[in-house]
């Protein structure tokens, strides 16, 4: 630590070489949060789902449908707590811009089986109670200002209806940007196909260890009939729609390695220029008697510290933009856009390993040179 | 006097690990945007190439896919008698087809997808272009038989030639493997559309298929159907329908291109300015010697920017080089639009590396600017004293 002061004046010498470095690092790290933010969202729902919860859904597809009735049945299986109705209307408010998923579902019982969902008493009751009641996400409401008793239409191109609903809840939890119905509701307006159909049943079994057993059962009830059934948890059912995207993910992982490796570049650039005009400077510390290993860290020191206030203004500056827009309001599916803790501590490994691996080789080069030869140097 | 060419070759080659790093950070950046670009790319001309130019597609009146259209059988009647649907044999050029998902796990693992079953008739094929039989047979009418794209075969477990699917209660057997030349319908999987209304038990179609006689039959086609009060549905030319489905699938990447190669380059220009900035102050005596010689202020500055472009140049050959072998590479992803797979090439179109050239060497141009003006600054004694 007593050379901290002789690395700080260092770092100052070339100040615009400096300032140049770390805003280089700050706007690549920024990146790199950005996208590992946005693949953790990509894998909220397989992440944060409820272990108790199932999802059935057609064995074939969700592009085919399922029998309301099926709801009884599937209720009388061993360890199912609750079954409702949960079904995908697609309806579009007022243009396709304004995307949101909205769901028909059993009203009453919506807060037995989505657990997270909360909201008052009163407005609980309001909804349950009116046919024509619709509840919206929190973040809905910052959207498009939606109030209490307003009237929405929603048109579903799958319906080929609109359909007017009327707010009387905000709830929060979940992803906040979703608008949930009556399914008795819809049902008398949809054409006569999707009469008594409901796209997927939600299931809430009584213990995780159900789960699996639950989904053989149900299954099985159904196997062979004009309605087969896939049951599976929700984290399984959040995966197939994860793994829809095929190789987005694997994609953005190689989008940060370049990005890291140019990081690399830059810092290793810097840090080669700057061991590149002290040469002369390392000649004379060693005729003064510094060590080999002492130069060498003078140079790591350096390097490191360049990085670490890099990596501290990238990570704050992130939170900081994060924080005060939530970039989630905007995407459909992602529940928060907040970098979390491993993606902060990740920005800041692969910050103190540019920094490391960047000066390695000059500090090592420059450091074993004679002194006759570096103070022979002609930069 | 500009200086010769040769002293900027010759100054980016002394520092060579300086210039090839920064070359190398500008080629990753070049590199990422071209890689985004060519993904959106490879979607776009998918769809764009999916449309037959004389096809008329018909859908039911507000529906945004044909995956949730719906037309009767009385529609259909309505639909290939009409004047304008050119003729094979006199029988109308016309399709009914049916579209229908199943779920199947990909390649290596558990979960995967939604694939589109395609229900098609007898005419569909006279329909479209490009279609080949690469592996067994065509499907016979009647029979639960199915072929399947090559690419969905490579991508998708259970859907090799021999394997069985079950829709509802019927098994479908894959007689055979087809291309389609690189369109939208390498996606799907294609069975007979009366075979599937029986095992669906739907006797609605998707959307029906007609070959406009000619052009201006093309347009009235569709405007006549459209216009129907009675039909309730709308008619478009297929073109148009697969152009409109391309910004919804490729939007959201091109942006992504744009949002990540912004603030790469930034990174990548201020390593670019670091560079140039070294590099004018190494040669401060020598800048002082030229000017000494007779160089103008300008022939130093343009010799500073064109060094910068120079090694801005080599960095989109290195990015370039980095992805010009996606080209070969297949991919997949979902289409929203129809809620399932598409399946399609990267493509390193010329045009996007053009754009990516331009994008590389606007890197190296702005990140020399200030440095070449300080260059070019320089009063020729102060030059000539430095150090």
């Amino acid at each position: 630590m007593k050379y901290g002061k002789l690395i700080l004046k260092n770092i100052l010498r070339n100040k615009r070489r400096t300032l140049l470095t770390i805003s280089s690092l700050v706007v690549s790290l920024f990146l790199i949060i950005t996208l590992a933010t946005i693949l953790t969202e990509l894998s909220r729902g397989s992440e944060s789902s409820n272990p108790l919860r199932l999802v059935s859904r057609h064995a074939v597809s969700l592009g085919f449908t399922l029998p309301v009735s099926l709801q009884q049945r599937m209720a009388t299986v061993p360890g199912v707590k609750a079954v409702i109705p949960f079904s995908w209307f697609g309806g579009i408010y007022i243009d396709e811009k304004n995307f949101f998923a909205n769901f028909a579902v059993d009203a009453a019982r919506l807060r037995d089986v989505l657990t997270e969902l909360k909201m008052s008493e009163p407005e609980w009751q309001a909804f349950i109670n009116d046919r024509q009641g619709a509840i919206v996400g929190a973040k809905l409401v910052k959207l498009y200002h939606f109030q209490i008793g307003q009237h929405i239409t929603l048109r579903s191109p799958i319906y080929d209806r609109s359909v007017e609903f009327i707010v009387r809840g905000v709830c929060t939890g979940g992803d906040e940007k979703t608008l949930f119905f009556h399914h008795e509701y819809i049902n008398e307006l949809v054409p006569a196909w999707a009469k008594d159909q409901v796209s997927t049943f939600s299931i809430l079994a009584n213990s995780a260890a159900d789960v699996p057993r639950i989904s053989q059962d149900i299954d099985s009830l159904f196997v062979n009939t004009d309605a087969p059934t896939k049951t599976e948890s929700e984290r399984d059912f959040a995966i197939s729609f994860e793994t829809m995207m095929g190789g987005v993910k694997q994609f953005m992982y190689g989008i940060i390695a370049a990005i890291t490796f140019s990081l690399l570049l830059i810092m290793a650039n810097t840090m080669a220029m700057n061991v590149r005009e002290r040469t002369r400077e390392v000649g004379l510390l060693k005729a003064l008697g510094f060590t080999r290993g002492t130069i060498a860290a003078l140079f790591i020191g350096e390097s490191l510290l360049v990085t670490g206030i890099g990596a501290l203004l990238g990570i704050f500056g992130a939170l900081l933009i994060f924080k005060s827009v939530d970039l989630s309001l905007y995407i459909p599916n992602f529940q928060s856009f907040v970098p979390s803790a491993q993606t902060l501590l990740a920005a800041f490994v692969i910050s103190v390993g540019v920094g490391l691996f960047s000066v390695i080789y000059s500090a090592y080069r420059v450091s074993g040179m004679t002194i006759a030869a570096a103070l022979g140097s002609t930069e | 006097m500009p200086l010769p060419l040769k002293y900027n070759f010759r100054n980016v080659i002394v520092r060579k690990s300086s210039s090839f790093a920064t070359a190398f950070t500008i080629g990753l950046t070049v590199g990422v945007f071209l890689m985004v670009m060519a993904l959106a790319r490879g979607i776009d001309l998918t769809l764009s190439s999916s449309g037959e130019p004389m096809n008329v597609i018909v859908l039911r009146e507000g529906s945004s896919a044909e995956l949730n259209s719906t037309v009767t059988k009385e529609q259909l009647n309505d639909l290939i008698y009409l004047d304008g649907v050119a003729r094979e044999n006199d029988q109308p050029l016309a399709a009914a087809e049916t579209l229908t998902l199943i779920y199947k796990p990909r390649k290596g693992m558990t979960q995967g997808s939604n694939v589109t079953i395609r229900g098609i008739g007898p005419m569909s094929n006279k329909l479209r272009s490009g279609y080949k039989t690469v592996e067994g047979r065509m499907f016979q009418p009647g029979m639960t038989e199915a072929i399947v794209s090559k690419r969905i075969a490579e991508r998708f477990q259970g859907l090799q030639l021999g394997d069985k699917f079950r829709i509802q209660t019927t098994d479908y057997t894959v007689v055979g493997l087809f291309e389609a030349g690189g369109k939208a319908f390498e996606s799907e999987i294609w069975v007979d559309v009366n075979s599937l209304a029986s095992t669906t038990k739907r006797d609605t179609y998707s959307s029906v298929l007609l070959r406009a006689k000619d052009d201006a039959a093309l347009a009235s086609l569709s405007k006549r159907i459209t216009d129907d009060q009675r039909l309730h549905l709308k008619a478009l030319p297929e073109r148009t329908f697969y152009e409109e489905q391309q910004g919804a699938a490729s939007g959201f990447l091109k942006a992504m291109a744009v949002f990540i190669a912004f603030i790469m380059a930034v990174g990548a220009g201020f390593a670019g300015m670091n560079t140039m900035y070294a590099s004018v102050a190494r040669r401060t005596k020598e800048i002082g010697t030229l000017r000494v010689l007779g160089f103008k202020r300008h022939s130093i500055l343009i010799a500073f920017v064109l060094e910068s472009l120079v090694i801005a140049l080599i960095g989109v050959v290195i990015g370039v080089l980095l992805t010009l072998p996606l080209n070969f590479v297949s991919t997949g992803t979902a289409n929203f639009q129809n809620f399932s797979e598409i399946a399609f090439n990267f493509r390193v179109t010329p045009d996007l590396i053009l754009m990516a050239a331009i994008f590389g060497l606007a890197i190296g141009f702005l990140g020399s600017l200030l440095p070449s003006i300080r260059a070019a600054r320089f009063k020729i004694v102060d030059a000539l004293r430095a150090a």
